[in-house]
């Protein structure tokens, strides 16, 4: 339907239709080979080995205003707010945007850094959170899929079709899960290994890659 | 083995259920989302969106949406029906001036082919406040009795108190379970 999906992908077309129908999902790919790509799907991500060094699309692919507003992860156990942070709404005198722009790295806005304490590798059950508004346009088949590494090993794969996404809303989503079951062994070397444990969210609307955002984790903060 | 047989059992593998909360805005939608959730419902407001949660219930992997109800988002409700094994229609029991047009809004719902094969739960909300009809009440008001298209049935419940949330949520799991999961 769209012009995006006969787009031509140079260099790519030389394997028959059923020997590259065999591979999806099951060959890795690398992210230099998805970097030649005009635009990344779904099943691209899907068979990534670990995380990216470089964003596979730039900031300007989010034409839709997609913003994510909150971020809150609790302990299911306890039912506490483990960590929360929402972005401040724009202030009427714009202040906030100055502080913003002072930042030239034009990545800013899709990294995070997250410091934790090794408590939290032993948590059982949590509920994660994202809030995201969206612009004007009306958005459909918006995916997300999350894949958190610790070194090369895959810990956890969120794979999450929102799909339609009404034009000026603020929606919120909290995903209900168990903690990936480690062994002491591996609590020590996540421990010991800051920012080894990296996580990249990528984003599709109608299975083409508008967001990545990427975030690591340190587990050595003070107990 | 007919094809039937064969989508009961890949939706088997994953046992996904998928349940659509709708009704009139301020019906208490989302307090039920939270308070089922174990989530604090002080500080509410109207959604203006969706809110879905995930989670594990009973072994089934449950994606609840909850769509907002003003009047202005009831036409974008369509854009959630596909796949809906479970339709969860919150009323506010204490809204009595605006029962014919939680009745109408209902039953437009009911004719949607998208909505064919959902089971139907009505939670008659806010029993907990003074003036609330009970569930009997609402049954007739929204004349309930008349659906012939769907399994449904109406809970009387609080979101405030969490009283009978989950009588209500177990009720449309087990019978979208024995629809859906069927052993051969």
């Amino acid at each position: 339907m769209s012009s995006e999906t006969k787009a031509a992908h140079p260099g790519k077309k030389k394997e028959g239709f059923l020997k590259r129908q065999a591979k999806s999902k099951t060959v890795e790919v690398s992210e230099e080979e998805l970097l030649q790509k005009d635009f990344i799907t779904p099943d691209d991500v899907l068979r990534l080995g670990k995380s990216t060094e470089k964003y596979l699309c730039p900031p300007e692919a989010n034409v839709y205003g997609i913003d994510f507003t909150r971020f809150r992860l609790r302990d299911m156990e306890t039912q506490t707010v483990l960590f929360e942070v929402a972005k401040p709404p724009p202030t009427a005198d714009g202040e906030e945007q100055e502080h913003e722009m002072d930042d030239s790295d034009p990545n800013a806005g899709r990294f995070v850094r997250y410091q934790f304490t090794s408590q939290f590798l032993k948590l059982k059950t949590v509920g994660a959170t994202v809030e995201f508004v969206v612009g004007e346009k009306e958005v459909s088949k918006f995916r997300m899929i999350e894949k958190h590494y610790f070194g090369e090993r895959l810990l956890k794969c969120f794979d999450f079709e929102f799909g339609f996404c009404i034009p000026h809303s603020r929606n919120t989503v909290e995903h209900i899960y168990e903690f990936p079951e480690l062994s002491p062994d591996e609590v020590q070397e996540m421990v010991d290994r800051p920012y080894d444990t990296k996580s990249d969210s990528f984003y599709f609307v109608e299975d083409k890659l508008i967001m990545h955002n990427k975030a690591d984790y340190a587990y050595n903060g003070g107990s | 083995m007919g094809l039937l047989t064969i989508l009961k059992k890949m939706k088997q593998k994953e046992k996904e259920v998928r349940l659509l909360m709708l009704g009139l805005d301020n019906a208490g939608k989302t307090t039920i989302l939270k308070k089922f959730n174990g989530e604090d419902i002080d500080m509410i407001s109207p959604t203006l969106g969706f809110n879905i949660k995930t989670l594990e219930h009973r072994g089934f992997k449950l994606n609840v949406w909850d769509v907002g109800g003003q009047k202005s988002l009831r036409s974008y409700w369509r854009n959630y029906f596909e796949s809906t094994d479970g339709l969860v229609w919150v009323v506010d029991s204490a809204d009595r001036m605006r029962l014919a047009d939680c009745k109408r809004e209902l039953h437009s719902l009911l004719v949607e082919e998208r909505l064919a094969g959902a089971t139907l739960l009505v939670f008659a909300n806010k029993q907990d406040l003074p003036g609330a009809l009970t569930s009997e009440e609402i049954r007739q008001s929204l004349d309930l009795d008349s659906i012939k298209t769907h399994h449904w049935l109406i809970q009387d419940c609080s979101a405030v108190t969490g009283d009978h949330l989950l009588e209500g949520i177990d009720w449309i799991i087990d019978d979208i379970a024995s629809r859906i999961f069927t052993m051969d």
